[in-house]
């Protein structure tokens, strides 16, 4: 276990940020360790960095209070949103006679932009909630999307409908993992306007929980925005 | 109060001084102790300690002897100062009634 132990050493340390890698590294090549303590070594730390990073809550909403029920209602939220599309607007595309669009029509498009307000706001506060923790978020994400897409039997309308979500969500999570809040502004119009176009589902009472499920990551972007608005001020006020 | 492992990381770190990183205080570590220092305690507890503002860390530069990889330079901020001296201060204390303290200052006379 030489080369290809350190293979497997260098591998595993991939876990590691890339500085802390570089360091820890360089450390066992200079204290000449064999291959297999070194293992033992890196597994060491990441284990110890893994636990610490999960004693806080974060790691645990973005997983399993976002994360995993997220793609679960965002997917029958996507399949739901195509086939009203392919009910109201695919058949007045294949005709010749030009687009008649029902009253069905503003309900799609209302729908259409929920879908992308949900996906969007869900991705970036999974992003931006627990950073070190994403991989992991994004593996509970993708779980129950093969699961689904394994076991999807509905002819008249193709399984990728499914993940219709997951470019907003995807697009979400980077912008989260780019900044920790958006402006107090834009959060409160975005959270605002999901809010208002969950209204019409208002009167079914079993919507009520996927509702409020997927549109709470929105009002966390408000209360981080106005939290740090909050201490901006503060800071301004102690200087002043 | 910080605990016994960061206690003997700020010491041995501040006892290398500007030369510390994470080897040399590993080194200094288990030849003061003579027990075992884990890589993984050694980079918890110093981010531990820089998140408290007790360390600071920086790359330093790369070696042949570490295979072209840059060290992790450390620190002792002041404020780890105060902290490790407090920690021996609570330790000289404690040990006043000793009978190994008081032996070892009573032979020191």
């Amino acid at each position: 276990m030489t080369i290809a132990g350190w293979s497997v050493v260098e591998a595993v340390a991939r876990l590691l940020e890339p500085e802390e890698r570089e360091a820890v590294l360089g450390d066992l090549t200079e204290a000449s360790e064999g291959a297999w303590q070194a293992l033992v070594d890196v597994l060491g730390l990441v284990v110890r960095k893994q636990v610490t990073v999960w004693s806080s809550w974060r790691p645990w909403l973005a997983s399993f209070g976002l994360a995993l029920p997220g793609s679960l209602l965002l997917m029958g939220f996507s399949l739901s949103v195509s086939q009203a599309y392919q009910r109201l607007i695919a058949p007045a595309l294949l005709t010749s006679t030009g687009l008649r669009l029902g009253p069905g029509f503003t309900l799609l498009l209302c729908n259409i932009a929920l879908l992308i307000g949900w996906s969007w706001t869900g991705g970036f506060v999974m992003g931006s909630v627990s950073r070190r923790t994403v991989r992991a978020s994004a593996v509970l994400s993708f779980l129950p999307c093969l699961f689904c897409l394994e076991r999807f039997r509905v002819e008249s309308i193709s399984r990728l409908c499914l993940l219709i979500f997951l470019p907003p969500a995807i697009w979400g999570v980077r912008r989260g993992l780019q900044l920790a809040q958006i402006k107090l502004r834009s959060a409160l119009l975005l959270a605002v306007g999901i809010t208002a176009m969950t209204i019409p589902t208002w009167d079914n009472r079993g919507s009520w929980i996927p509702n409020w499920a997927l549109s709470w990551p929105a009002w966390y972007l408000v209360a981080t925005a106005a939290r740090g608005r909050i201490s901006l001020g503060g800071k301004h006020w102690q200087t002043n | 109060m910080i605990g016994e492992f960061e206690y003997v990381l700020i010491t041995a770190a501040a006892g290398i001084g500007e030369n510390a990183y994470g080897a040399a205080i590993r080194e200094e570590i288990e030849s003061a102790t003579g027990r075992r220092c884990s890589i993984g305690a050694l980079y918890t507890t110093i981010e531990r300690l820089e998140k408290k503002g007790l360390l600071k860390t920086w790359m330093g530069e790369a070696t042949p002897q570490r295979g072209g990889r840059s060290k992790r330079m450390v620190r002792v901020t002041p404020k780890g100062v105060q902290a490790a001296k407090g920690f021996y201060d609570a330790v000289i204390r404690v040990s006043r009634k000793a009978s190994w303290a008081t032996n070892r200052s009573g032979s020191g006379l």
